[in-house]
């Protein structure tokens, strides 16, 4: 469990998180979303106690971070894949960092099975594809068992097979209990992965729902039907708060009518209908909508940013 | 590669067992720090390539001073060089270039996380963060503080007898100021060691540490005497490296502090140093 509050952060006169507040809970996977410089990474640091925050509090399972009586234990992170020593094997790399906390030779062995990298285990980190490298991170992240798990773009570098691999890994994580954390600008990988969204741009939580409602949310209540009785059944449809749209011979979509009701028309009138289907729309487009007027390097005046948030 | 696809069929096993004994007991020690510090120095190859060029260094240019002083002394036109006159200088010769060696090993210890970004992962497995300072110190130390005690000591007891072969009036152990001058220069190295890491946090990059150290340690104190009128030499003898010369010479020059008072300030040179690299270490964010 991640507990942020109130969290800002300000890089002189820059806010790179401003009054951000959410939970990250156990046994599901949640997905931190937003545009480049939105403020994920710098709300992971956070977490973490790499940077210190200027107010607002993040608790990890019930406390601080630095209190912690072992701390890779409590959350494992992967921060970017670069966060070692090239010069070290990553056998080497897996043993020094266990050995904060006493984990050992045995262990390191176990996952660098895990994670597929026993063959390569003595070789130098700096030798390693970017896939590898993030391999190599995963590992890190996992080796004191720990409760939480916290991932900065994970997919980053990863070859298809990494990619399923690792959402596989991800999700397993979460059904043994833990608190699955990972950010992203990847909105498929996100949206096959997480079960909870948490949305940031330009510094700011923008949502913070299920993966469902968030669609449906952003979805709205467009349906799409296709009828041999088109006409009849737009006469049947139309009232004050209702859109219909063309969209072809005997197909059109409906805006303000929620699907069931259409059906329900269709068949006290005895329409035929062929298709009733809600158009939901993807994560990206979603997360567009979203954040259109979010983006940090857009051009934008700051009334935009206002609405924004 | 080879692993990425092997890695599919691994997902099948369990991410927790076998779950070691020690991880259901994990605990951040300051002991595990120390010992992961140590895992970090002595598996990097530069540690080792670095400090056996100190031992080389400190013994070898010791054996070849000793072996040409009998020549020098009446050849030398220009009179004898800088501590030439003194076997303990003689023999030690190999400081002046070791002191190099170990300020960039120290620098290197100090600046090296934060070019490569492995400081992040170090400073989330250990965000009390000071630990991570002192076990760096100890690791080194551990390494440093054997080799350079080596390093004089050999060059002393092969170096005199070399010298007692020139026909070179040579000095025993017993003798005043001789085995202080000789532990005095291990002191001195792993000191300016020390304050390589603390540079190397500092300055949070390699280059400009080993540039701040070299040029305070060696070309400043050299320029500032020369630059400097004479009532300067209260100041300059606070330097470092002058500070330094007042214990690791058998005869000091009465111009320079004494031996005692130079050890102290010396001490607390490295000291100050280190203060302010664990001030910025919790201070700063990474």
């Amino acid at each position: 469990m991640i507990e942020v509050n109130e969290l800002t952060k300000k890089y002189g006169d820059v806010v790179a998180v401003d009054q951000v507040s959410f939970m990250v809970r156990p046994g599901i996977v949640t997905g931190f979303l937003g545009p480049n410089g939105a403020g994920k990474t710098t709300t992971m640091s956070a977490v973490l106690g790499l940077s210190r925050p200027t107010s607002g509090r993040v608790t990890v399972n019930g406390r601080r971070y630095v209190d912690s009586p072992a701390p890779i234990a409590e959350i494992g992170a992967l921060l970017d894949a670069g966060a070692m020593d090239r010069g070290r094997t990553a056998r080497d790399h897996l043993l020094a960092v266990g050995a904060t906390v006493g984990v050992g030779p045995k262990r390191v062995d176990h996952l660098l099975e895990l994670v597929g990298l026993a063959e390569v285990a003595r070789r130098r980190a700096g030798s390693f594809s970017l896939g590898m490298g993030q391999r190599l991170g995963i590992a890190t992240a996992l080796l004191a068992d720990p409760a939480v798990v916290m991932l900065d773009e994970p997919v980053n570098g990863l070859d298809p097979d990494g990619i399923v691999w690792m959402r596989t890994l991800l999700k397993d994580l979460a059904v043994e209990g833990r608190t699955v954390f990972l950010s992203s600008h990847l909105m498929s990988e996100v949206e096959h992965t997480a079960d909870h969204l948490v949305v940031i741009g330009r510094g700011r939580i923008l949502a913070d729902a299920s993966m469902a409602d968030f669609i449906a949310q952003a979805s709205g209540t467009k349906v799409r039907v296709v009828s041999p009785d088109a006409t009849a059944l737009r006469d049947v449809l139309t009232g004050p708060d209702v859109t219909i749209r063309a969209t072809g011979p005997g197909r059109f979509e409906v805006e303000g009518v929620p699907s069931e009701r259409i059906g329900e028309l269709a068949a006290q009138g005895g329409l035929v209908l062929h298709q009733l289907v809600p158009v939901r729309v993807s994560l990206e487009q979603a997360f567009m909508e979203l954040t259109r007027d979010a983006v940090q390097y857009g051009a934008m005046s700051d009334n935009e940013t206002e609405r924004a948030a | 590669m080879i692993t990425a696809t092997e890695a599919t069929e691994d997902k099948t096993q369990p991410i927790s067992p076998p779950r070691p004994d020690e991880a259901s007991t994990a605990r951040l020690t300051f002991a595990h720090v120390v010992r992961s510090e140590w895992i970090k120095l002595r598996t990097l190859r530069s540690t080792w390539i670095s400090l056996a060029s100190v031992l080389g260094v400190l013994i070898g240019f010791g054996l070849i001073a000793a072996a040409m002083a009998g020549g020098g002394e009446t050849a030398g036109p220009g009179g004898p060089a800088p501590g030439s006159n003194d076997p303990v200088g003689t023999v030690l010769t190999g400081a002046n270039l070791a002191v190099l060696v170990v300020g960039v090993v120290g620098a290197v210890i100090g600046a090296r996380e934060f070019g490569s970004g492995q400081i992040r992962t170090t400073l989330a497995a250990i965000p009390s963060r000071l630990p991570v300072l002192w076990g760096k110190i100890i690791a080194l130390c551990a390494l440093l503080v054997p080799v350079t005690v080596c390093g004089v000591l050999v060059a002393f007891v092969a170096g005199m007898p070399i010298l007692n072969a020139q026909g070179v009036t040579t000095v025993s152990w017993s003798d005043p100021g001789v085995a202080r001058a000789v532990l005095g220069t291990a002191g001195y190295l792993v000191g300016i060691g020390l304050i390589g890491v603390a540079l190397g946090v500092l300055i949070r990059g390699t280059a400009g540490a080993i540039g701040v150290l070299l040029g305070g340690v060696l070309i400043l104190p050299g320029l500032a005497t020369a630059l400097l009128p004479d009532g300067w030499d209260v100041v300059l003898n606070l330097l470092p490296s002058n500070a330094a010369q007042a214990f690791t010479s058998r005869l000091p020059s009465p111009d320079l502090l004494g031996s005692g008072v130079g050890m102290t300030v010396f001490a607390l040179w490295v000291a100050v140093a280190l203060v302010a690299a664990a001030a910025a270490l919790m201070v700063r964010d990474v």
